[in-house]
C-alpha cells in the first residue's frame, strides 16, 4: 500500500504542476499570435470607412479599456487567474459583451452531443470490424482493409464534404447545413427532436466513417499480433476450445484500443471542428476557431483550460486506473 | 444483451441530453418577456422578447410565411440594443452610407443608390424633400403625421433631436464621424427637425454630409432612450452593452427570436407604414430572418437548394446557376456585369516602403499600366463587374451620378485599360530603370523588388494580387506576393509607419450622397497621414498639397462646374502621380436571390427603380412589398 500511496502521490503532484503550466500557457500563447483584437472589433464596428480616424481612434480606446488590456501583462495575468479560481473567464472580445463562460456553456452541449456518441460508436463499430478482419482473414479482409484504409485515410474535411455533396445536396437525404431546422425555434418537443437528429446525421456519419476506419485497421494489426503470439500457440497445443482463446486475444488486443477511447473522450471537446464548419454545426470547435481568427484572448484561454483539464484529468485516471490494475506499471516508475 | 440496452440508453440520454441543454440557451420563453416598450431596471435577461400575439404556432414557421438572407454576418448576434454598436445584430441594425438597414428601426430618407435619390420613410414629403436654409448651413424636414412606433405614440421631432444628444453623449467615440460636420439636430416644434451645420467661414463643413445623415441613422425613441441611459446610470459602457431587449421601434417588423445559430424578426400587424402616406400595406413575409453559416460557401450550398432567399454572398459564376443549372435565381441585371458596382478594390503603393522606385510615379504607372485588368475580372470576379474598358478608370464609381462629375476628354489620354507590358517596358527603360545582373531592374545598384500583400484566404483578392505580381515579373520587377492572416493584414495596413507591404490591397467607399468626395478623401487626403488605427483611408501614406487644397474647396462648393473642374483636376493627378491603382469594380451588395419561395425581387428591367440593396437596405426594402409568393 506503501507503493501505492508513493504513485498516487506523484501522480498527483505532476497533474498539478502541469496544470499550473497550462494555465500559464494558456494566458500567454493567446497573447504571442500575431494580430491585434481591438482591430478586428473596430474595424467591424464601423472604423472601416469611417469619416474620422480621431473617432476609430477614440473607439480603439474604447475598447482597450474595457478590456483590460491597457494594462501591464503581468497584471492582466494576475487578474486573470484571480478570476479563473472564481470560475470567471471574463468577456468575449469577439462576441463582447457576452461572458465566456455563456459563449462555451451554449456551444458545449452541441459539441458533446455530437462527438461523445459519434466517438462510442465509430470506436464499438472499428473494433468489432477489425477483430472480425483479423479472426476471418480470406475474403472478408481482402474486402475490408482496403475499405478501411480509404475510410481511415480521407481527411476529416473531405469525407464531411463527401457526405455533403452526396447526401445533402444530391440525394438531398438530410439537411446539411446548421443544428436544427431554420425555421423552427428551439423548443420541447419530439417535433424539434426529430428535426435535430435530421441535422445530426451529416455531422455524425462523418466523424463515425473515419473512426470507424482508423480503429478497426488499429484492431485489426493487434488482433493479428495477439493471434499469432506464443501463449495462443500454446493454448490450441494444450486443446483449449477456440473461443476461449479468442476471448482472451480479443481482450488483450483492446488494451490500446481503451486507452485511445480513453484519450478520444479526453479530447472530444476539440475534436469535431472540421465537421462542425463544413456543416454550419453549432459546437465548441466553431466557438474556438472563431476566438482564434478574432484574437479572442479570453475564449481562446477558456476553450483551451478546459481542454487541458478534461486530457490532464482523463490521463491521471488511466494512470490511476493502471496503476491498480497491472502493477508491472506502477513498479516500472521505480526502476 | 442487457449491457448493449444500456450502452444505447446511455448514449440516447447524451444526446437528448445535449441538445436540449444547447437549446435552452438561446431560447426565451414568450409568456417570460416583457412587453414591448415597457421599460425595466434590466434588459439583460433574455436574448428574445415575445411574438406577436396573433403568431399561432411560433415554434415552427411555415417556410412561405418567412424570407430569409444570408452573407450578413459571420458572428453570433448579442441584442436587440439599436443605440450600440456592440450588438452584431446586422439583420435588424447596420447603419451605413448606402443605406440603413431598415426592417426595425428606421431613418428619415431611404437613400436609393441607384439614382443617387433621398426617398421619404419617417419623413414627409416627396423625394429629395428636405430643404436647406439660402447658406445651406441648415437642414429642415418634417415627419409624416401617420409614422408611429410599435407602442402607438407618435415619432417626433423631439425623438430626432434626442437622439443626436444621446449619441454625442454617450457613445463610446462621442459620435465623432458625425460632429466635424452636424452641430445639432434641433425640433423645431413636434413634426419638424432641423439639422444645424458645422459652419466654416460662414458655409457648412460639408452640406452632402447633412444629407446622408438622412438615410444613415435611425431615429431612435425618446423615451427608450431616456430609460436606457436612465437604467445604465449614464454609463456608456453600460449602456453600449445592454441588450437592449425592450426596444422600441418604428419599422414593420420587431424581435422574434435570437441564438447563437439566427435571428429572426417578425411583422408587427398594426404597422405605421400601412398608411397611405407611405406603403399602403404591410410587407409581404411574416417572418424574416438570418442564419449563420460558416463559411460562403456553406450559405451558398442552402441557397442553392432554395433555403435561403437572398445572398449576399459573391457567389462565383453565379450566371451559371439559372443559365446551366436552369434553377430560379436571378441578380439585378439579367447578363453581365450582373450587379451594380459600387466599389473599386485598389492597390496602395506604401510611400513609407524604403524600397527603391515606389517614391517614383513612373514605377508606380508603370505596374499600374503593366496590369491585366481583364484576367482580374475573370478571375477574381467571374466578370460580375464592369471592366476598365467599359467605364474608364477615374476616382468615380461606374454610376452615373459620378460619372458626370468630371470631364472625361480632359483625362482621356491618362487613363489607361492595362496590360500595356510595352509601353510600362518603355517607360521603365526612358527613366534609367535597366536591367541589372539580379535579372530585375535596379537603380543605383538596386533591384526593383515589392512584396504584394492581401489578407490570405480572400481568394479573389488573392487572384487580383497574382495577377499583379506577374504584371510585374513582366516588366523586370521582382514581386513575391505576401498574403498575411486578417487579423495581422488590417493591424499592419492601418499602422502609420508600416514597412512590411510595399503594394497592398483594400477596398474604397461605395455609393452614399456624400459621394464621390468621401472616396476621393479617403484615396488621397494627407491629413490621414501618420495616424495610427488610421481605417478611413490613404493607407499608402500619399501626400500632396495641390490635392489637399482641392479637397479642402469642395465640400463648400455648390457651382456644379465648378465642382467639375475641381474633380477633373483630381482625376489628372491621381491618373498621373498614381498613389494607388483600382483593380476593379466591385458591387457593393450583390444581391442574388432564389425565387424557389418568393418572387417580384427588384430588377433592372422592372421599371420600378428600386435598388438591389439587399431588400431591406435603403430604399432597396420597397422589396418586400412587391413580394408575392410562388404559384
Amino acid at each position: 500500500m506503501k507503493g501505492y500511496r508513493k504513485y498516487f502521490t506523484r501522480k498527483i503532484l505532476w497533474f498539478l504542476i502541469t496544470l499550473v503550466s497550462a494555465v500559464i500557457l494558456n494566458f500567454i500563447l493567446p497573447r504571442l499570435m500575431p494580430g491585434d483584437p481591438i482591430a478586428s472589433i473596430v474595424s467591424k464596428i464601423g472604423g472601416a470607412g469611417s469619416n474620422n480616424p480621431a473617432a476609430t481612434q477614440a473607439m480603439y480606446e474604447h475598447y482597450q479599456n474595457a478590456f483590460g488590456l491597457d494594462k501591464p501583462v503581468i497584471q492582466q495575468f494576475f487578474i486573470y487567474v484571480k478570476n479563473l479560481l472564481r470560475g470567471d473567464f471574463g468577456l468575449s472580445f469577439s462576441r463582447y459583451p457576452i461572458p465566456v463562460s455563456e459563449v462555451i456553456g451554449n456551444a458545449l452541449p452541441w459539441t458533446i452531443g455530437l462527438q461523445f456518441p459519434a466517438i462510442i460508436v465509430g470506436w464499438f463499430l472499428g473494433n468489432i470490424l477489425g477483430a472480425l478482419a483479423a479472426y476471418i482473414r480470406k475474403g472478408f479482409d481482402k474486402v475490408l482493409m482496403p475499405a478501411m484504409l480509404f475510410l481511415g485515410g480521407v481527411p476529416a474535411f473531405g469525407m464531411a464534404i463527401i457526405l455533403l455533396v452526396i447526401f445533402g445536396i444530391g440525394l438531398q437525404w438530410f439537411p446539411f447545413q446548421g443544428g436544427y431546422p431554420p425555421g423552427m425555434i428551439p423548443h420541447m418537443s419530439w417535433k424539434f427532436f426529430a428535426g435535430i437528429i435530421s441535422h445530426y446525421h451529416l455531422p455524425f456519419w462523418s466523424i463515425v466513417l473515419i473512426s470507424v476506419g482508423g480503429q478497426s485497421l488499429g484492431m485489426r494489426s493487434m488482433s493479428i499480433y495477439e493471434l499469432n503470439a506464443d501463449y495462443v500457440k500454446y493454448s490450441r497445443y494444450m486443446g483449449i476450445k477456440d473461443r476461449k482463446i479468442v476471448g482472451y486475444v480479443f481482450r488483450n488486443a483492446m488494451l490500446p484500443q481503451i486507452t485511445g477511447l480513453a484519450l478520444s473522450i479526453g479530447t472530444m471537446i476539440s475534436g469535431a471542428m472540421v465537421a462542425e464548419i463544413v456543416f454550419s454545426y453549432p459546437g465548441l470547435g466553431t466557438t474556438l476557431l472563431q476566438g482564434i481568427r478574432e484574437n479572442d484572448y479570453p475564449l481562446i484561454s477558456a476553450s483551451t483550460f478546459i481542454i487541458t483539464l478534461m486530457v490532464l484529468t482523463t490521463v491521471f485516471i488511466l494512470d490511476i486506473i493502471y496503476g491498480l490494475i497491472d502493477p508491472r506499471i506502477k513498479a516500472s516508475q521505480y526502476e | 444483451m442487457k449491457t448493449k440496452r444500456l450502452l444505447a440508453l446511455a448514449l440516447v440520454s447524451v444526446m437528448l441530453f445535449a441538445f436540449m441543454a444547447a437549446c435552452g440557451g438561446g431560447d426565451t420563453s414568450p409568456e417570460d418577456s416583457n412587453p414591448p416598450g415597457e421599460n425595466t431596471p434590466s434588459s439583460n435577461d433574455t436574448s428574445a422578447p415575445p411574438p406577436s400575439a396573433d403568431s399561432g404556432d411560433t415554434t415552427d414557421i411555415p417556410r412561405n410565411e418567412a424570407l430569409y438572407f444570408n452573407g450578413f454576418q459571420w458572428g453570433p448576434s448579442v441584442g436587440w440594443n439599436a443605440f450600440s454598436s456592440n450588438m452584431n445584430n446586422p439583420l435588424a441594425f447596420e447603419q451605413t452610407a448606402d443605406g440603413a438597414r431598415l426592417p426595425m428601426m428606421e431613418t428619415p430618407y431611404m437613400y436609393n443608390f441607384l439614382d443617387n435619390k433621398m426617398y421619404p420613410l419617417l419623413a414627409d414629403g416627396g423625394v429629395d424633400g428636405y430643404s436647406f436654409n439660402a447658406d445651406r448651413t441648415e437642414l429642415t424636414y418634417t415627419l409624416k403625421s401617420a409614422a408611429k412606433w410599435n407602442d402607438g405614440s407618435a415619432v417626433t421631432a423631439h425623438d430626432a433631436a434626442f437622439t443626436w444628444e444621446a449619441s454625442v453623449n454617450y457613445l463610446p467615440d462621442g459620435y465623432a464621424n458625425w460632429t466635424p460636420y452636424i452641430a445639432d439636430v434641433v425640433a423645431a416644434d413636434d413634426s419638424t427637425v432641423v439639422i444645424k451645420a458645422v459652419v466654416e467661414n460662414g458655409k457648412p463643413v460639408n452640406a452632402n454630409m447633412m444629407i446622408q445623415y438622412l438615410g444613415e441613422r435611425y431615429i431612435l425613441n425618446k423615451a427608450w432612450l431616456e430609460a436606457l441611459i436612465d437604467r445604465n446610470g449614464g454609463d456608456k459602457d453600460s449602456i453600449a452593452n445592454d441588450k437592449g431587449q425592450d426596444c422600441v421601434y418604428s419599422g414593420a417588423y420587431g424581435p422574434f427570436f435570437m441564438d447563437d445559430n439566427k435571428v429572426i424578426l417578425t411583422r408587427n400587424d398594426s404597422y405605421w407604414g400601412q398608411d397611405a402616406s407611405m406603403w399602403g400595406k404591410l410587407p409581404a413575409p411574416k417572418y424574416i430572418g438570418n442564419v449563420l453559416y460558416e463559411s460562403n460557401a456553406a450559405g451558398d450550398s442552402v441557397f442553392v437548394v432554395g433555403e435561403v432567399d437572398v445572398s449576399q454572398n459573391y457567389i462565383e459564376n453565379s450566371y451559371k446557376m439559372w443559365t446551366e443549372q436552369g434553377l430560379p435565381v436571378s441578380t439585378y441585371l439579367a447578363d453581365a456585369p450582373y450587379h451594380i458596382a459600387a466599389n473599386m478594390p485598389t492597390a496602395y503603393f506604401n510611400m513609407n516602403s524604403p524600397k527603391v522606385g515606389l517614391d517614383d510615379p513612373i514605377v508606380r504607372k508603370a505596374i499600374a499600366i503593366s496590369v491585366d485588368y481583364d484576367m482580374i475580372l475573370a478571375n477574381a470576379m467571374t466578370n460580375q463587374s464592369p471592366s476598365f474598358k467599359d467605364v474608364p478608370r477615374s476616382l468615380m464609381n461606374p454610376s452615373a451620378a459620378e460619372q458626370a462629375m468630371y470631364n472625361k476628354a480632359d483625362v482621356a489620354a491618362l487613363q489607361w485599360v492595362g496590360n500595356d507590358i510595352d509601353g510600362a517596358n518603355a517607360m521603365l527603360d526612358a527613366a534609367g530603370y535597366a536591367i541589372g545582373d539580379s535579372g530585375y531592374r535596379e537603380k543605383d545598384g538596386e533591384k526593383l523588388s515589392y512584396k504584394v500583400s492581401c489578407p490570405t484566404g480572400w481568394s479573389d483578392w488573392e487572384a487580383a494580387m497574382y495577377v499583379v505580381a506577374a504584371a510585374g515579373e513582366k516588366i523586370g520587377i521582382e514581386m513575391e506576393t505576401y498574403f498575411t492572416d486578417w487579423s495581422v493584414y488590417q493591424v499592419t495596413m492601418t499602422s502609420a509607419s508600416q514597412t512590411e507591404f510595399d503594394i497592398f490591397m483594400f477596398s474604397t467607399q461605395g455609393n452614399a450622397p456624400a459621394q464621390p468626395y468621401s472616396r476621393i478623401r479617403a484615396l488621397l487626403s494627407s491629413e490621414f497621414n501618420n495616424l495610427d488605427n488610421n481605417w478611413t483611408g490613404n493607407f499608402g501614406q500619399y501626400s500632396n498639397s495641390e490635392v489637399d487644397d482641392i479637397l479642402k474647396l469642395i465640400p463648400q462648393e455648390t457651382d456644379a462646374a465648378k465642382l467639375r473642374e475641381y474633380y477633373t483636376k483630381l482625376v489628372e493627378i491621381y491618373l498621373t502621380e498614381v498613389p494607388s491603382f483600382s483593380l476593379m469594380y466591385r458591387p457593393e451588395k450583390f444581391h442574388t436571390v432564389n425565387e424557389s419561395v418568393w418572387t417580384g425581387f427588384t430588377s433592372s428591367d422592372d421599371g420600378r427603380n428600386v435598388p438591389p440593396n439587399n431588400s431591406i437596405s435603403g430604399y432597396g426594402i420597397a422589396d418586400l412589398y412587391n413580394l408575392t409568393l410562388v404559384g
